[in-house]
């Protein structure tokens, strides 16, 4: 019996011992296609690497900081909130777990007046696989990667994190910069990134219920709520323009809203708020062209003025 | 609760600890354990279903010794319990399936009628236990068994947790006396089962969740894919399904072994096979051979006439098609196996491959290589009914297959992203061809290599499940069943 713990024991351990070294290798030579587990991507969509980069020399104490998805870095353009000092901290679908970590990161370095919390349903549904890997491959590793890690639980997470960790440890990319333009894509300092002016042809969406919340989400969304709270710090939660085909396509809008106001939170869903138009204020179903961000951010600032103002 | 899961992961280890460190002086509360940790492993997946188990298996323990007691009242006991257990195989899995089949029928000849469907899931492994269950009151009924007294023990051989959901479908004559004696702490036996859970992991979670990927994407597609890329998907289903159910089997096994229990071996490299009917001795062989003692034989088996052996042939192959599911392309997958298997019973030449192929040499001769490529393209083309979701679809991806886009280059999203599957199929076939001779393929593979090179084997094997696993929770296919 004690042979057999033995030998099982130190297998494990050679396993435990191992496996990170199997994934730094795998990591550094093996091409990707042949890694689909190890997703580390510098640079990858959504310019996060530049974000976190400004970040990092930015002093303290701004007035807005933007939090959400693509709804969010596509959305608030800081360069229309004339006079406050804003940073947009949004980044590829980012769920109220990857916020989370950000927040605990950087929270108390940027000191906000205010938060600007978009809140898109379907990040709230998501597992956050894909964001946790955005992040990981595009901020430095800390104890709140592991925690992070742990609540999406996934597999590719685990290993990206684990390979994440050992870049950081000795030093690879380092060097690595970010091009400001990629595509069609201009990273604004501040966070914001700006698509070329295009318009957009909807096709008509099937209609489809949103799924229902993942409960691990909607617990963390609510600690995020009691963060922010806690520091005594101004939350506005909004619901950002998509195109009224995709919202409309939705059957459970009130749903949403209702959950939304549960947290006692001032609460905006800009799709009942302002009215734009499918093709000429946006660029696909979900993001708005830079005409439809001016006509957003112009409302939004109005109602943040008129919150402060009352 | 999935055995690719973390869950499991940890309600083994616990299990084991108690088993061989807490209870181990006493038989009884061994039992007692195994029993306990079935039903918990059970009711992880709906507990309500649990009640229905405890009532199969009340139903059978109680029925078991009504009928040893014999009297006059031994045939209506013995009724009793059959009809029960096949009357709730009936309503959870066959019921809606025969309504509908009812409905279309009455349709045909003009007449409307509104079948009362009901909207129940199935229990999960209900197919498994209830045949557990029926060939014990059978063995029972024709004095080839005692009935057991102990309630636990036989709840245990009922409700195993490694066989629980999807087999081997054990025998009383095999399990229960391995239930009723002492298990000693048996060293080779348990590093033997580690490693049969490790290899059916690998199965499980390399071979076929990755090519379950592709297999479902090209079926799902089936309507705008060419005839190569459809028999792509064929290919890459027939390794899903192998792996799966063989990789559950390996774990079920290896899982039983860990608590000193063998079970019923239900997979011995069916895709080396020479024909169709050494397939059948090597593919799901708890269930052939159930049916083979339990129908086949009872109806004469091979020893009547020509009509009775092609009404017999066809009978269990139907009714094996049938136990996998309520659905018309399982009849036509079985019959299609009939139809394979029949020319060989008749020229008497289906008992003509008993030994592994190629036994003691490393390479086949070129007939017994040109009878396995045969086999296996007779069982590719047979599971594509089994994967069809309906039998127009069936006939649709076989029509393609027939057409000249046989020819052409198969084409599927992503495409370039399925080499590493392919690769790793092409790994995992030279490995069950190199253990072939063995019970499963890496039972003896590295006994002669140094420690280090067999311990790198298998940490390799670990490694690439955690490259090439999938994220998402993949239950086994044959749960469904």
């Amino acid at each position: 019996m004690q042979a057999f713990l033995k030998r099982f024991l130190l297998f494990i351990f050679l396993m435990v011992l191992f496996y990170p070294f199997f994934i730094l290798f795998c990591g550094c030579f093996v091409p990707q296609l042949f890694r689909p587990n190890i997703n580390y991507q510098l640079g990858s969509y959504g310019h996060m690497n530049s974000r976190i980069k400004e970040i990092k020399s930015l002093p303290s104490g701004i007035d807005i900081l933007f939090l959400g998805s693509s709804h969010a870095y596509r959305g608030f353009d800081t360069r229309n909130f004339n006079g406050l000092k804003t940073f947009n901290l949004g980044s590829s679908s980012q769920t109220p777990i990857q916020t989370n970590t950000l927040l605990k990161r950087y929270l108390n370095k940027l000191k906000p007046k205010a938060i600007v919390y978009e809140v898109y349903p379907e990040t709230l549904s998501s597992d956050g696989a894909e964001a946790t890997l955005d992040l990981l491959s595009n901020d430095s590793q800390d104890v709140n990667s592991i925690l992070m890690a742990l609540k999406v639980n996934n597999i590719k997470v685990y290993n990206t994190l684990l390979y994440g960790t050992f870049v950081d440890w000795f030093g690879i990319n380092r060097t690595f910069t970010e091009s400001y333009k990629k595509g069609k894509d201009l990273y604004i300092p501040g966070g914001y990134v700006e698509r070329e002016l295009s318009c957009f042809m909807f096709i008509k969406a099937k209609k489809s219920q949103l799924a229902q919340f993942n409960p691990v989400q909607l617990k963390v969304f609510g600690e995020n709520i009691e963060m922010i709270s806690e520091k005594g710090i101004k939350l506005i939660l909004v619901y950002a323009p998509i195109t009224r085909a995709l919202y409309n396509s939705y059957h459970n809008n009130n749903y949403v809203d209702s959950t939304m106001n549960s947290y006692g939170v001032t609460y905006y869903n800009f799709n009942n708020i302002i009215s734009l138009n499918d093709s000429v204020d946006f660029y696909d179903a979900h993001h708005l062209n830079q005409v439809g961000v001016n006509k957003f951010n112009s409302k939004l600032l109005e109602m943040l003025q008129l919150s402060d103002a009352q | 609760m999935l055995f690719n899961t973390l869950n499991f992961g940890i309600f083994l280890p616990i299990v084991f600890v108690l088993y061989w460190f807490v209870t181990n002086r006493n038989l009884r509360w061994q039992n007692l354990l195994l029993f306990v940790a079935s039903y918990f492993f059970y009711a992880c997946w709906d507990w309500r279903f649990m009640f229905l188990l405890m009532f199969s298996t009340l139903l059978d323990y109680f029925t078991g010794l009504k009928i040893e007691q014999g009297g006059n009242q031994k045939k209506l006991w013995f009724w009793l319990s059959v009809v029960i257990n096949l009357g709730f195989l009936g309503v959870f899995k066959y019921y809606n399936f025969f309504a509908e089949s009812f409905a279309a029928a009455t349709a045909q000849i003009g007449f409307t009628t509104n079948p009362l469907l009901i909207n129940v899931v199935l229990p999960v492994g209900i197919s498994f236990y209830t045949f557990h269950g029926l060939s014990y009151v059978i063995d029972i009924y024709f004095n080839r068994i005692k009935a057991e007294r102990s309630f636990v023990d036989y709840a245990v051989f009922v409700s195993f947790f490694p066989l629980l959901v999807a087999g081997p479908i054990e025998r009383a004559t095999h399990l229960l006396p391995q239930i009723k004696r002492e298990r000693v702490f048996d060293y080779a036996r348990l590093v033997d089962g580690l490693r049969q859970i490790l290899w059916g992991l690998f199965k499980k979670v390399v071979i076929a969740d990755n090519c379950a990927e592709w297999a479902n994407l090209i079926f799902d597609n089936y309507e705008s894919s060419s005839g190569s890329t459809l028999f792509l998907g064929a290919l890459f289903f027939t390794f899903q399904i192998y792996g799966d159910f063989s990789g559950y089997s390996d774990i079920a096994l290896g899982t039983a072994r860990l608590f000193g229990i063998e079970l019923l071996r239900n997979f011995a490299f069916p895709y080396f096979s020479r024909d169709i009917a050494e397939f059948w001795r090597r593919w799901h062989i708890s269930l052939s051979s159930w049916f083979r003692d339990y129908v086949y034989i009872p109806l004469g088996g091979s020893k009547g006439g020509v009509i009775a052996k092609i009404r017999n042939t066809f009978i269990i192959f139907v009714l094996s098609g049938f136990w996998h599911g309520a659905n018309w392309t399982f009849i036509a997958w079985g019959t299609l196996n009939a139809i394979y298997f029949l020319p060989l019973l008749l020229m008497n030449k289906n008992r003509n491959h008993l030994e592994i192929v190629a036994a003691g040499k490393l390479l086949p001769t070129v007939k017994e290589f040109s009878g396995m490529v045969i086999t296996f393209m007779l069982t590719v083309f047979a599971w594509i009914f089994f994967r069809a979701e309906n039998m127009t679809q069936a006939i649709e991806i076989i029509t393609k297959i027939g057409s000249k886009s046989i020819f052409s280059i198969p084409q599927f999203e992503n495409a370039v992203l399925s080499i590493p599957t392919i690769l790793l199929t092409i790994f995992f076939l030279l490995i069950e061809w190199l253990g072939r001779e063995d019970q499963y393929a890496i039972a003896q593979l590295g006994f002669k290599w140094p420690i280090s090179c067999r311990w790198g084997f298998y940490l390799l094997l670990i490694f690439l499940m955690g490259l090439f696993m999938k994220s998402n929770e993949t239950p086994f296919i044959y749960f469904q069943f």
